[in-house]
């Protein structure tokens, strides 16, 4: 139930509140960002990409993005009433149906839950930022790089505001030749609220 | 029955063209059995038709399309395209005939091609190439002798457009409407 009304809610918000740009504006201009990391994130001996480094670079982009998203987030779901989510299900429902939905258009699967409901996959179907893409032919960055890092880094961003610790990672992409594109997202723990230190 | 048997495609500096990709396609003969052809002697080819471009800039048309750039013999054609950034496409058609599949086909003469006749291949030639140069780790400046700084190899080296080139000479015969 709580799925079916999560998927309303991002459909609503996405149709009446979301701004909205030419889809191969985000994708080129993503498409350059990653390209661009490529070229300026090399070994200075060998001069090849860093593929490790492009890696954690998005992921560290992709965190302060998402540290600021989720406002706008909150602020364009608040008048359909979301209430805090009672679970983590719930949260894997939301940023699947609602997040996902409202900031890229695309809906990814919630799947794959371990036994204790904390962790689970989020599967895209379609993913059109890496929809031209082929990744260079060096032998390494099929192996090393997630073209798509930056979204691990969004939602672990997020997340963060909203009290809870997540590791989140990629575990397939199909431009690596998977047949699927999986995100990882594993709790590790909720921040208890924590009270500035006193500066009297 | 033509062969589509070349394309090649030019960076777009007159002084420096720098060829971007070429495939060859065998020449097939009556009994099906093909025949390799020699990469240096259309490379000439192929060199030798760039100045024709040049040449007829000035008094070119709005449009993409080239037509016949030069007759070499009577077996060896070269078309011509050229994209808005200046991408030089050429295809060599050979013209040597096939041995007719039934005596009703022979009869069927087909007279020449149309110039109108290349225009799918050129389309679908551009249009794998554009989906190449979306590719964000596609740059072109890589493939250009004034601005490549590594001296390598400046050959187009991604799969996809390298198999697409492939098809698409594959598919074409002189009539069909889209590739």
């Amino acid at each position: 139930m709580a799925s079916s009304k999560a998927a309303r809610m991002g459909e609503e918000v996405w149709k009446t509140r979301t701004e909205k740009i030419n889809l191969e504006v985000l994708t080129l201009t993503y498409g350059t960002l990653v390209s661009q990391l490529t070229h300026d994130l090399r070994d200075p001996a060998t001069n090849i990409p860093d593929y490790a480094a492009i890696n954690t670079e998005l992921d560290r982009m992709g965190h302060s993005i998402g540290l600021r998203l989720i406002e706008d987030f909150l602020a364009k779901t608040s008048s359909a009433g979301p209430a805090p989510c009672n679970n983590f299900r719930e949260t894997a429902e939301m940023i699947a149906k609602v997040g996902f939905k409202i900031f890229l258009n695309v809906t990814p699967r919630v799947e794959n839950w371990d036994k204790e409901g904390r962790s689970f996959g989020l599967v895209f179907e379609e993913m059109p930022v890496s929809e031209f893409v082929e990744l260079p032919d060096d032998g390494r960055a099929q192996e090393e790089l997630w073209f798509l890092n930056l979204f691990c880094g969004v939602v672990k961003g997020a997340l963060e505001m909203v009290q809870m610790q997540v590791k989140a990672e990629w575990v397939s992409d199909v431009l690596r030749g998977d047949d699927t594109t999986e995100m990882r997202v594993t709790l590790i723990r909720y921040i208890e609220d924590e009270m500035p230190p006193d500066d009297e | 029955m033509p062969l589509l048997t070349t394309t090649k495609q030019y960076t777009n500096n007159a002084l420096q063209n720098n060829p971007l990709h070429i495939a060859l396609f065998p020449a097939t003969g009556p009994e099906g059995q093909t025949q390799e052809r020699n990469r240096l002697e259309y490379s000439f080819m192929l060199n030798s038709s760039l100045d024709i471009f040049e040449a007829r800039m000035p008094s070119k048309t709005i449009g993409h399309d080239f037509g016949l750039l030069h007759a070499l013999d009577e077996r060896i054609a070269l078309y011509g395209w050229l994209t808005n950034t200046g991408v030089k496409l050429v295809v060599v058609v050979d013209m040597e005939g096939r041995t007719a599949p039934s005596p009703e086909a022979a009869k069927i003469a087909i007279l020449g091609l149309r110039n109108s006749d290349l225009t799918p291949a050129f389309q679908a030639l551009q249009t794998a190439y554009i989906r190449l140069l979306r590719n964000p780790f596609y740059v072109p400046d890589d493939h250009d002798p004034r601005t490549n700084r590594n001296r390598g190899s400046m050959e187009i080296t991604s799969p996809r457009y390298i198999k697409e080139v492939e098809r698409i000479g594959k598919a074409w015969y002189p009539g069909i409407t889209a590739i």
